[in-house]
């Protein structure tokens, strides 16, 4: 795919040097040209959460043999997420792109989305970054998305009228409330266009995607290309619809069939008039990886690379003598802190923080306390700790131990010293890599 | 007076999303609901949070066992047994 409206470059006129640059960014990736094929992409999928409803998904199954947008066999942390491009990016180098498709909406989950992109853009300042999304909190979460460096943008638009809308649309949530029928369609539609514009001004490159269902709005792509390219959008990518009653979707039991190769063709003719097609997409699933039509399995790749054990960890120890590990998790109102590496145990300054628990019988009903303060511990060791904030911790990724409880400080940490060590030797044997030949 | 997260829950984290307590805590593929925590969104006008995005009728119930989002009530799907789907 070439872009034709592109002018000479003569280095002086700031709109050449513009285009010159899309053209760059077009070129690599492999949702935006057809030549970006020889690039790799992965998806990764970080944002199950989603914000509105379609007939033509169905969050409950994963089965790693179907491929469809909207299914992954494991979600990731952000963390977990810049770990795993990495070990891509080693076994497919030409990895350019990395993308965040869901498995729900990722900017119904702007905490997830922007971490990752911003923990992948740490690793590799070279990486492009885009998004897909419904479109229905893209102008809330747009300036976040520029700051993070997200250059590319799909929106899935399928149509411009409500009354089209709502047999697509079951429902929306949206300012808290979960809306239904048009006024439901009708507000996803409006916040649509106005993130595409908003999308568009910022210099975004944007994608518009389009299920077409026949029926439905296959009537509709032609009008609906025609305001895409009113609005200035980049490129439009008409899907046929998937149904597959096993899949268990609205249009799938109701025996909504799928568009025919030629009507797909004629809706892109149609739509073709006023917005440039693509047409080599493969409707991959929100965890892909390689270049298209020719994934990696990924669970191969995880398991036959193994990154370094981290070298250093933080312990937080809940302590009333300052010798033993004798204290409740919620009565501490300091923690000793360590610093352990297989050479040395280093105390750092104690970790001052606000008592957990008031000691009533009952917990106090507003003490939400905030445990995302001791995130940057990753072991915590105390004699006793409530359901409650253990599980919560273990969202941070903090480990508590109660397993050394009422035992000596320095022998605990020595005990953690060793483990550390023979996991230094593990991942140091010269064949840790998997790929001895 | 709190709801209870059901066998049907498709660990989506929506819900834990826009709970406006934290009153949903989740591992791995389990989600529950910190009982004391939840107050059942009782001042909020627009309803329950959890109830208003949860994706998958009869995943949340309240203290009487009753789903907020009962068969039928979010997919539009037909709930009688005598309607078959064309295929």
């Amino acid at each position: 795919m070439t872009i034709q409206t592109l002018k000479p470059f003569d280095g002086n006129s700031p709109l050449s040097l513009k285009a010159s640059e899309q053209a760059a960014l077009v070129a690599k990736h492999p949702c935006f040209s057809k030549e970006g094929h020889q690039y790799a992409r992965i998806h990764l999928p970080v944002a199950p959460a989603c914000n509105i409803q379609c007939n033509y998904c169905n969050r409950k199954f994963d089965c790693s043999n179907e491929t469809r947008p909207g299914v992954v066999s494991k979600l990731l942390s952000p963390a977990a997420a810049a770990t795993r491009f990495v070990k891509v990016k080693q076994h497919v180098p030409e990895t350019q792109v990395v993308g965040i498709a869901g498995p729900g909406d990722p900017l119904a989950n702007p905490k997830a989305t922007l971490a990752s992109l911003k923990a992948i853009a740490k690793v590799d300042d070279d990486v492009h970054l885009c998004v897909s999304t419904n479109g229905l909190a893209l102008v809330d979460q747009l300036d976040s998305l520029l700051a993070a460096g997200v250059k590319h943008l799909t929106i899935t638009i399928n149509c411009i009228d409500a009354d089209i809308g709502q047999r697509i649309y079951p429902w929306v949530y949206f300012n808290q409330r979960r809306l239904r029928g048009r006024e439901a369609a009708q507000t996803l539609i409006d916040r649509q266009l106005l993130g595409l514009e908003a999308a568009i001004k910022a210099g975004m490159l944007v994608k518009v995607n389009t299920v077409l269902i026949p029926g439905i709005n296959d009537f509709h792509v032609e009008s609906l290309a025609k305001e895409l390219g009113r609005y200035g959008a980049f490129i439009h990518n008409i899907m046929p619809l998937i149904s597959d009653p096993s899949h268990g979707t609205y249009f799938g039991l109701m025996g909504q069939r799928e568009p025919s190769k030629e009507e797909l063709n004629l809706a892109r003719e149609q739509a073709g008039q006023s917005m440039q097609q693509m047409t080599h997409c493969q409707q991959c699933r929100a965890d892909a990886v390689g270049k298209l039509g020719q994934d990696v399995d990924i669970s191969q790749l995880e398991s036959s690379i193994t990154l370094p054990a981290p070298k250093t960890i933080q312990v937080a120890v809940a302590s009333k003598s300052l010798s033993l590990i004798d204290q409740h998790f919620g009565h501490a109102t300091q923690f000793l802190h360590y610093q352990v590496s297989a050479d040395e145990i280093k105390q750092l300054d104690n970790f001052v923080w606000q008592q957990y628990c008031g000691g009533g019988q009952q917990c106090d009903e507003s003490a939400a306390k905030d445990l995302s303060q001791l995130k940057h511990f990753d072991k915590i060791l105390c004699s006793r700790i409530g359901f409650a904030p253990q599980q919560e911790l273990s969202e941070f990724k903090v480990q508590v131990s109660t397993d050394y409880a009422l035992r000596d400080v320095d022998l605990a940490l020595k005990e953690l010293q060793q483990g550390l060590r023979s996991q230094a030797e593990t991942s140091n044997s010269p064949c840790s890599m998997g790929e001895c030949s | 007076m709190a709801f209870t997260i059901t066998k049907a829950c498709i660990a989506c984290y929506a819900c834990k999303e826009v709970c406006p307590s934290k009153a949903i805590i989740s591992d791995d593929k389990q989600f529950s609901v910190i009982a004391h925590r939840c107050d059942e969104c009782a001042k909020n006008v627009n309803g329950a949070q959890c109830a208003q995005i949860c994706p998958v009728e009869t995943a949340i119930v309240d203290a009487n066992g009753c789903a907020l989002n009962p068969p039928g009530s979010l997919t539009g799907l037909p709930q009688e047994a005598n309607v078959i789907a064309l295929s």
